[in-house]
């Protein structure tokens, strides 16, 4: 019934965002791209693509961040135009996907002040999807209780914040706490707002909000060993939204190395396949790629199925992930280290 | 000449150039655009090409010149059209001076607008601080002067600290400059984060500032803080950054502030004169460039288009020429080897060009000359498919029948003239409409189908007069060919009366030329009348039509010497329709001549006579049905024959045996004919294979295979059970699908009288003075709705039906449409689509 009214409201964007989704980059296209000799050929290629004329502005000698920004900046104003047209409920999904851009912010501003780096300089670092009125006036707060009240109050985090309020004061151990809290509330919130929407929405987003719940949490323990995080306060920063809740948070939780946690992992299909094949030795995937690899098929999987808003957050990300691989692949190409350049995640 | 009926024969051909010569020759070529370049390495990747350096620089030269051009728009300085000829492709040598002038160019002017931007900072700043001092100065007034209120208010704010003094605090402040829309966040912000503990006074900047950077206008606020202790002040200052508002020093003392102020507008003086300097070197440089912009632009892109083509030939081995192969009109051979000496002459080379024609089994490019009147009926053609190679272009025959066919439809002398009017308007004007360059979509369709609206319009006028409708009027030229033969107390008596064509009511000559006016007047039979006329109309139309199409096939099948489609394709398929429906249409043509009123009938009881009367007459659709269902009825009015000639039953049941007759060879004639080819070939084909191996036994010299595909038999069959059922059914449904000219033509003439009832009809009518202000009103509302609805709208459904009876009845007959667009490299196609590209 549900997809009988979609497309009233939000079938003009679905199909606009399916009509982006085929200008993202296939296979020939990198094929093409790790041939390419300067940034200059990597530029002439792109201009066949969908990207078109997007750097056809941009004065010669070309740098990797120029062309990381132009990336970035022709996504978020397909994002941006796709979020003017939607009305509700999709535009608070839309919202809701911004939130972890303003997160990603935040982090970044309050790290950036607290090793006395002005703020000018690293506004230009933040992403421009997370951007919020308050935002550079971030500097103000000395503690999480005053960055609430001063600044976050009025911005659509404050319901997040809450549980971060006791924390004293603003150090990096606490920064990374915040984080993570922070991630771990917006994650919740967001699976609970799909699972509210219902029919395909749910079906399809809360699977790919699971995993990156799930992935967060085992990055989070991984990254946790030797550090004087406790336990029990390493815990609670688990997003209590996956697969792995509850069992599989409760063992993490007692982990103490990286054995301990791919042993959790063997007890779950999927996962225990990214641990099989990820290594540190040369030639090998890390874990991140693995899981970067993952979140890439569950995206691409969103595709399959109509009538539903995960097109526009699996959208975001694969050309995310399609930014990243551009840049990698310019930035070997601009150092001339070619051994590596294979390392990009193929999207289709 | 030959290229309207079918398009131009191509040939391949290979072309050799001389690397020096190469880059003259393809400029040539492209100044004349008849050559298609095929790509020759398209494996390779566009930047691993021969020429991708020099695209490159083109490139970043057209970079360059944008960004002259958007700075020149900035302006508002008129760019200078081309005057006269579009300059030719420089030579290369003369790119390194064009780089180096836009270089120059742009630097310059990136030069100019960094001073620019610098000293409008600058100004911003100071005027940004002039507003300040003047705005303050209201705040500092209502300090000193109503002392109570902000005195109150700051004792109030205090009270709580312990160290409080008594009298007079001496309070902190910061005056500075923010954006009008971030106040509501700034001040909330302020209030969070002090506490409270702050005193904002703000004041709207009435005239927009410019924004250096952008050169946008954007409003601003000048705000001022009052607080105490260094605390807040770090605080507030903190704030006042993240908000990107910009703080001045503002002094205290009336006195500083007053100097300051004369200080800051002795400055902003200055500045404006070194401002206004800044801005004359600029608009000099731009002046300058916008002159020759255009031509530059287009002699960029043409550098570009050559070398871009240049990518697509070959090197040969020793480096020294390239290969090209291109297909080429075989009549135009002459001229491009003409325009292949004047490129080698212009390069100063001394080897000539070779062009050599290629044998090949590719299916060459559809080409068909078009000039701008038949382009637009050549197009409407292509919208449905470009023509298989030298198939019959059905383009020619379009021109009349498609205005026909609408005017069918929009019979209206009145419409017809307005759209004739418009039509003709357009190419009366179509110079200066042209230059114009109009961008609206809607325009340029309108415009692209000038022609094709002329001859609309104008056939809509023919058939209007045939129809005689004129806004669902009636025109009595010639005189009704009708009078009235009844006395006045019948006419008075009666609501309504029959006139009889058997009487004297009918002078028995008819009206000259189309439809008696007498008719508009017929209020009871009027559409049954026209329905019975029209539609007969639309048969006959649709029945030729067809058989046009038909025949058409006929002159495809000889061209292409496909001697078994005529036998098993054309013939049936040509019977079919003329034994059925062509048949029926003659059974038309000799009711209206054998039936109806004459002299002779005139009060006559004579059997003999009555049954050559209207009153005979047989319907033509029961007696067609009964055709086809061998069933004879016979005639329920005593009088009458049952037939409208002698052996009529007989000659009818052999047309349909005959007729059904044709469609087991038009579905197993071909197949079967196939087959018996495919075996024939197979046993010569082992013949040859044998021999070749003896020969090759013997000499050496094997003859190469002959070419031969063969087709899946089961998928002859199947496409060719297709065909036939869509010939035959299609024969049936596509004549029922000509009874839309009937349909839209009723439609249309319905609709007008409605609109001349409804509207028109009610303003004559009232009387007086209010009358005429009343008909004022409504002639308005019944000439739009003419207009719109009547004209366009109707319009618009006629020529999509007319489109519609073309592209599927008409073209199914002949057409197969599986050809592809020869695309000439031709600078004049570049030029045009960058241009409109840009804007």
């Amino acid at each position: 019934m549900k997809g009988c009214i979609f497309n009233i409201d939000a079938g003009y964007l679905e199909g606009l965002c399916r009509g982006f989704k085929c200008g993202i980059l296939k296979q020939s296209d990198y094929l093409n791209l790790v041939q390419c000799e300067t940034l200059e050929d990597l530029k002439l290629h792109l201009q066949g693509t969908d990207y078109g004329t997007f750097l056809a502005n941009e004065p010669s000698p070309l740098s990797v961040s120029t062309i990381d920004d132009k990336l970035r900046e022709k996504l978020v104003i397909e994002f941006q135009h796709l979020r003017n047209h939607s009305v509700e409920p999709l535009s608070t999904f839309l919202d809701f996907i911004t939130y972890s851009y303003m997160i990603d912010n935040i982090i970044l501003l309050i790290t950036g002040t607290l090793h006395q780096r002005p703020i000018s300089e690293l506004i230009p670092k933040c992403h421009p999807l997370g951007s919020f009125e308050q935002m550079e006036a971030i500097h103000v707060a000395a503690t999480p209780a005053e960055l609430y009240n001063a600044v976050l109050v009025d911005t659509p985090l404050a319901p997040f914040f809450v549980d971060c309020i006791s924390e004293q004061d603003l150090d990096e151990m606490n920064i990374e706490i915040i984080r993570n809290t922070l991630y771990k509330a917006y994650l919740e919130a967001f699976y609970d707002f799909c699972k509210q929407i219902g029919g395909t929405t749910a079906d399809v987003m809360c699977e790919i909000l699971a995993f990156e719940a799930d992935r967060r949490a085992i990055i989070i323990t991984i990254n946790s060993f030797g550090t004087e995080l406790s336990k029990d306060d390493r815990a609670k920063l688990y997003p209590r939204c996956g697969k792995l809740n509850p069992d599989g948070l409760a063992a993490l939780a007692r982990a103490d190395d990286y054995e301990q946690v791919k042993a959790v992992a063997e007890y779950y299909a999927e996962y225990s396949a990214l641990f099989e094949g990820a290594g540190n030795n040369v030639g090998d995937k890390t874990l991140e790629d693995k899981f970067f690899e993952h979140e890439v098929s569950l995206n691409v999987h969103a595709f399959l199925q109509q009538f539903h808003f995960g097109v526009f957050y699996s959208y975001l990300k694969l050309k995310e992930q399609e930014c990243r691989n551009i840049v990698w692949i310019s930035e070997c190409v601009a150092q001339k280290h070619r051994t590596k350049i294979d390392n990009y995640i193929p999207i289709f | 000449m030959g290229s309207l009926f079918r398009s131009e024969e191509m040939t391949l051909c290979q072309l050799f150039l001389q690397s020096e010569a190469a880059y003259a020759c393809v400029s040539e070529l492209g100044e004349l655009g008849l050559v298609q370049f095929r790509d020759l390495n398209p494996d390779v990747n566009a930047f691993q090409r021969k020429f991708v350096n020099e695209v490159r620089r083109c490139d970043e030269m057209e970079r360059k010149l944008r960004y002259l051009e958007k700075e020149i728009r900035r302006d508002g300085i008129p760019m200078l059209e081309i005057p006269g000829e579009c300059p030719e492709a420089p030579q290369p040598r003369e790119m390194i001076d064009l780089e180096a002038t836009f270089e120059k160019l742009e630097n310059e002017l990136r030069e100019v607008n960094q001073n620019a931007e610098a000293l409008k900072r600058n100004f911003l700043e100071l005027t940004e601080l002039k507003h300040i001092l003047r705005k303050t100065q209201v705040f500092f007034d209502e300090h000193e002067g109503g002392a109570n209120t902000t005195e109150s208010m700051t004792r109030a704010l205090i009270s709580d600290d312990p160290n409080r003094h008594i009298g007079h605090v001496q309070l902190g402040f910061v005056a500075g400059v923010i954006l009008r829309e971030r106040i509501p966040a700034f001040e909330r912000m302020l209030w969070r984060a002090c506490r409270g503990n702050v005193f904002l006074r703000q004041a709207e900047i009435d005239t927009p500032l410019e924004d250096p950077s952008s050169s946008d206008q954007v409003f601003k606020s000048v705000f001022i803080i009052f607080f105490q202790g260094d605390q807040l002040k770090t605080r507030v200052k903190k704030i006042c950054e993240g908000f990107r508002a910009t703080l001045y020093p503002c002094p205290e003392a009336p006195a500083d502030r007053r100097e300051m102020a004369m200080g800051v507008m002795t400055r902003i003086e200055d500045l404006n004169t070194v401002l206004g300097q800044t801005q004359d070197h600029r608009h000099r440089v731009l002046v300058a460039a916008a002159k020759n912009i255009k031509n530059w632009f287009v002699k960029v892109r043409k550098i570009k288009a050559i070398y871009h083509t240049l990518n697509l030939f070959n090197l040969d081995v020793t480096q020294k020429c390239l290969i090209a192969e291109c297909w080429v009109p075989a009549l135009d051979l002459e001229t491009i080897q003409l325009a292949l000496r004047r490129g080698t002459e212009r390069s100063g080379s001394s080897v000539p060009p070779i062009l050599n024609r290629m044998e090949t089994l590719e299916d060459p490019p559809t080409y068909n000359r078009t000039n701008k009147f038949t382009f637009a009926f050549q197009n409407l053609i292509y919208a449905y498919g470009v023509a298989t190679y030298r198939e019959v272009n059905p383009a020619p025959y379009t021109i009349i029948t498609f205005p026909f066919l609408f005017a069918v439809m929009f019979g209206d002398l009145g419409h017809g003239a307005l759209m004739a009017a418009f039509g003709f308007w357009m190419c009366y004007k179509e110079k200066p409409l042209q230059a114009k360059k109009i961008d609206s979509e809607i325009w340029t369709i309108f415009f692209g189908g000038r022609y094709i609206i002329l001859l609309m319009g104008l056939f809509s006028m023919y058939t209007g007069l045939i129809y005689n409708d004129i806004f669902s009027k009636s025109l009595n030229i010639f005189g009704s060919a009708w009078r009235n033969n009844y006395n006045q107390s019948t006419l008075e008596s009666n609501k309504m009366l029959q006139l009889n064509p058997d009487s004297d009511a009918y002078t028995q000559t008819p009206y000259p030329f189309g439809i008696d006016p007498v008719w508009q007047l017929a209020e009871a039979n009027k559409i049954i009348f026209m329905n019975a006329y029209k539609m007969k109309i639309s048969i006959i139309i649709g029945v030729f039509h067809m058989l046009f199409g038909v025949c058409l096939s006929l002159w495809n099948h000889l061209y292409f010497k496909r001697r078994i489609s005529i036998y098993v394709e054309f013939i049936p398929q040509i019977l079919f329709l003329v034994l059925l429906f062509f048949y029926m249409v003659l059974l038309m043509f000799i009711k209206w001549t054998s039936y109806g009123p004459n002299a002779a009938h005139l009060g006559s009881d004579d059997p003999e006579i009555v049954k050559t009367s209207a009153y005979c007459a047989p319907s033509i659709l029961i007696t067609f049905i009964n055709m086809m269902l061998f069933k004879t009825d016979p005639n329920t009015r005593p009088q009458c024959n049952d037939n409208m000639y002698a052996g009529q039953i007989g000659l009818q049941k052999f047309f349909v045996i005959v007729a059904l007759m044709c469609v087991p060879v038009m579905l197993f004639g071909k197949p079967y004919f196939i087959m018996k080819e495919q075996k024939e070939r197979a046993r010569q084909g082992h013949q040859t294979i044998e021999g070749a191996a003896e020969n090759g036994a013997a000499g050496g010299a094997a003859l190469p295979p002959p070419q031969h595909h063969d087709e899946d038999i089961t998928e002859v069959f199947i496409h060719q059970a297709i065909h036939t059922i869509e010939y035959v059914l299609g024969s049936i449904s596509h004549t029922a699908s000509y009874l839309r000219l009937w349909a839209l033509s009723l439609a249309h003439a319905q609709l007008a009288e409605v609109a001349w009832n409804m509207l028109l009809r009610k303003g004559l009518m009232s009387r007086d003075f209010e009358g005429g202000i009343f008909l004022y009103v409504v002639f308005a509302g019944w000439a739009a709705i003419s207009v719109s609805i009547l004209v366009l709208m109707e319009g618009l459904s006629a020529f999509l039906h007319t489109l519609r009876l073309h592209w599927v009845e008409f073209q199914s007959k002949f057409y197969s449409g599986e050809g592809y667009l020869f695309q000439p490299f031709s600078f004049e196609v570049i030029l045009d689509s960058a241009g409109q590209g840009e804007e």
